[in-house]
């Protein structure tokens, strides 16, 4: 079986979901559990760090989709960063650029929340 | 004068051969026709500047535009590679926007656009020998732009190709996935992540059809305005995906909540249930290859849902199989696992049940020294209902056994108990007595019951005396109960419906007539011999045929 891991950790009002391997239809109720986890907690601002994901099936990214709406509702959003160029064909295949933020380092992902709080 | 054209010459194919090697060092189409309106513009001196190009359909597309504006450019004129010559309105907007110049762009022997330029700014108009260079320039990039056309096709070839791999992968992914698991609600998870995740929506509903109803596995609509929707189809309504038009008008209910696709799920080409979605968030209608993807994960994810619903009503039948069989074990002690010894009595007694649990009753219950009551009953219907009903008389015999009545009053009062315990029609037919150790009487009341044959030298009677069949109505007529003297070697053959009534392959019976016989062939048998024997004709009549009744015999020998 295919490893996954996803653990999440909180850089200033941000929480930064780090995953780690292949996520798909088997792994990604454990991506759904860590969503769940931050609407109890009301952390709606979420950056995905993708640096050491290898593979994301359609499941994987139907996920996002089923909770970015809950984030933006409440003033969040899920952004992505630190993808993997195949990774990232995969979400530009199925068209989430015009959906979603992707950035290439973490860093530009929580800065972008941190202004958005300032203005 | 030569020598400027001379160099204006020079000029010219150096400009030629620099356009060259920029539109060849590069396969975007943008970038090829930008650079040919561009070094117009800048040979020619004008500042606007249209290339349309023919799509497969032969109709002239935009590719690239100078110094027109978007909104100019909205009232360029629907019009076909070929009836350019021809087309007034595009004639007119060529006027009206100062576009003087329309030159072909042919490639490899055939017109694939039109190149159209504005006039020079400097006042001249575009003379032989400009349009002799616009000639040569479009020539060149004519094999530029099929090139680069030809790369465009190949990327949304290539693009598509990726996104049937990517949804075939898919595919794989949810098999392996839903093969392994059996929980319903996690099946139709992983269908709607794998949907909107492939299709970006977020508008979405999976339901099951099953006798005729729709029940929600996954919902994304307004619950009641879709249960509402649902509420005026059949499932055979859905037999195909429904969409755009047809949706529209079949089914008006389900637009006006934003949906814009259903899907069925079959098996075997039975509708089982349905994928609805709304709209993409990208705006994009559904490709066919979309609906392709929806399909197949549904008739996926509807195997893996059908399993989990059998799976589960395995279970459900396994907890009642084995809820049964404490019954039947709790029954099973409801009968009496030991005969008293008596005297001058000798007692056997068998009882089958065609279930695990059965209405048929017999009792042996010893009442002080010399007297022992026996019972048998057979409760209207069979199974659990039975069961329960056979085990509320049993709870009543015994105690009444406790209460020392005599027999026709204690029969009045059984009725009584009984009959406000039945509803819906049901009944006991019940036969008891008791026997005398001491003087060999045998005194009983029959209520309703099959009655019992008092074999005695060579002749049989019948114990019919008694009342009506118990559990009916309250009693109002007084049970009547009798007192027979036997002697030795008389038997009594109690025996339920289930003996007389036990029927062969063909339907037949196998009747009272010859258990009657059978009786009287063997007549100096013991108790236990001649209920064997019994049995064993019955089952030989049978020949295999199910038993479809509960069985209960009795056999009483007088010593």
């Amino acid at each position: 079986m295919a490893d996954f891991n996803v653990t999440t950790r909180g850089v200033g009002p941000v929480r930064v979901i780090d995953l780690k391997g292949y996520l798909d239809a088997h792994t990604a109720p454990e991506l759904e559990q860590e969503f769940n986890k931050l609407i109890d907690h009301n952390d709606y601002k979420v950056v995905v760090n993708f640096d050491e994901l290898k593979y994301i099936s359609s499941a994987g990214l139907g996920v996002f989709m089923a909770y970015v709406e809950t984030m933006r509702e409440n003033k969040g959003d899920i952004k992505f960063s630190n993808m993997q160029d195949d990774v990232f064909n995969i979400f530009d295949l199925l068209g989430f650029p015009v959906l979603y933020e992707f950035f290439k380092d973490e860093k530009e992902a929580i800065e972008k929340f941190n202004q958005k709080e300032k203005s | 004068m030569l020598s400027l054209n001379n160099n204006a010459a020079l000029r010219n194919l150096s400009a030629l051969v620099d356009f060259s090697n920029l539109i060849n060092s590069n396969l975007e189409l943008e970038f090829t026709l930008n650079n040919l309106l561009l070094t117009c513009f800048g040979k020619f001196h004008t500042s606007k500047g249209l290339i349309a190009l023919a799509n497969v359909n032969d109709e002239l597309i935009v590719k690239a535009y100078k110094g027109i504006t978007p909104q100019v450019l909205k009232n360029f004129p629907h019009s076909t590679l070929n009836a350019i010559e021809n087309n007034n309105e595009l004639k007119n907007f060529l006027v009206q926007n100062n576009l003087l110049l329309s030159h072909p762009i042919e490639a490899s022997g055939k017109k694939i656009g039109f190149l159209f330029l504005g006039r020079r700014l400097i006042g001249k108009d575009y003379d032989y020998e400009d349009v002799e260079f616009i000639k040569t320039l479009v020539n060149i990039a004519a094999s530029a732009i099929e090139n680069s056309i030809g790369v465009e096709r190949l990327k949304n070839v290539n693009r598509d190709l990726d996104q049937k791999v990517n949804q075939l992968s898919s595919l794989f992914d949810l098999s392996k996935e839903f093969s392994s698991i059996l929980e319903i609600e996690r099946v139709g998870k992983l269908l709607m992540y794998s949907i909107i995740g492939q299709l970006l929506v977020t508008k979405f509903a999976v339901v099951t059809c099953e006798d005729g109803e729709f029940k929600f596995i996954e919902n994304r609509f307004p619950s009641d305005q879709l249960a509402l929707a649902l509420s005026d189809c059949r499932k055979d309504n859905f037999t195909k995906p429904v969409y755009g038009d047809e949706l529209l008008k079949e089914f008006p209910s389900f637009n006006s909540l934003g949906i814009e696709m259903i899907v069925p799920m079959q098996i075997k080409s039975e509708t089982k249930g349905l994928i609805i979605l709304g709209k993409k968030t990208t705006r994009n209608n559904y490709s066919k290859s979309d609906i392709e993807y929806i399909s197949s994960v549904g008739s996926l994810a509807i195997i893996s849902i059908e399993n989990g619903r059998l799976f589960k009503e395995t279970i459900e039948k396994q907890r009642l199989e084995k809820d049964l069989e404490i019954a039947q074990n709790i029954q099973k002690n409801l009968l009496p696992n030991k005969f008293p010894q008596l005297k001058n009595f000798e007692i056997s007694a068998a009882n089958y049940s065609a279930r695990q649990v059965g209405g048929d009753y017999y009792d042996i219950v010893p009442l002080d020294k010399s007297r022992t009551l026996v019972a048998i009953a057979d409760v209207s219907g069979k199974g659990v209902q039975a069961a329960l009903l056979m085990a509320n008389l049993q709870a009543f015999l015994q105690s009444i056994c406790k209460q020392n009545i005599e027999l026709s009053q204690a029969s009045n009062l059984i009725n009584d108990l009984v009959s406000e315990n039945t509803t819906d029609g049901s009944f006991i037919t019940f036969f008891w007595g008791i026997l005398n150790d001491e003087n060999k009487s045998f005194k009983y009341v029959n209520m309703g019951h099959n009655p019992p044959l008092l074999i005695s030298e060579g002749k049989i009677s019948k114990l019919k005396l008694g009342g009506m069949i118990l559990g009916v109505m309250p009693t109002v007529i007084p049970y009547k109960s009798e007192s027979v003297q036997l002697k030795k070697g008389d038997r009594i053959i109690f025996y339920t419906d289930g003996i007389t009534e036990a029927m062969n392959k063909d339907g037949l019976e196998y009747s009272e007539e010859r258990l009657e016989k059978l009786c009287l062939m063997h007549e100096l048998s013991g108790s236990k011999d001649t209920l064997d024997l019994i049995l064993k004709d019955v089952k030989e009549h049978a020949d295999g045929a199910a038993q479809s009744d509960d069985i209960t015999a009795m056999v009483i020998k007088v010593n």
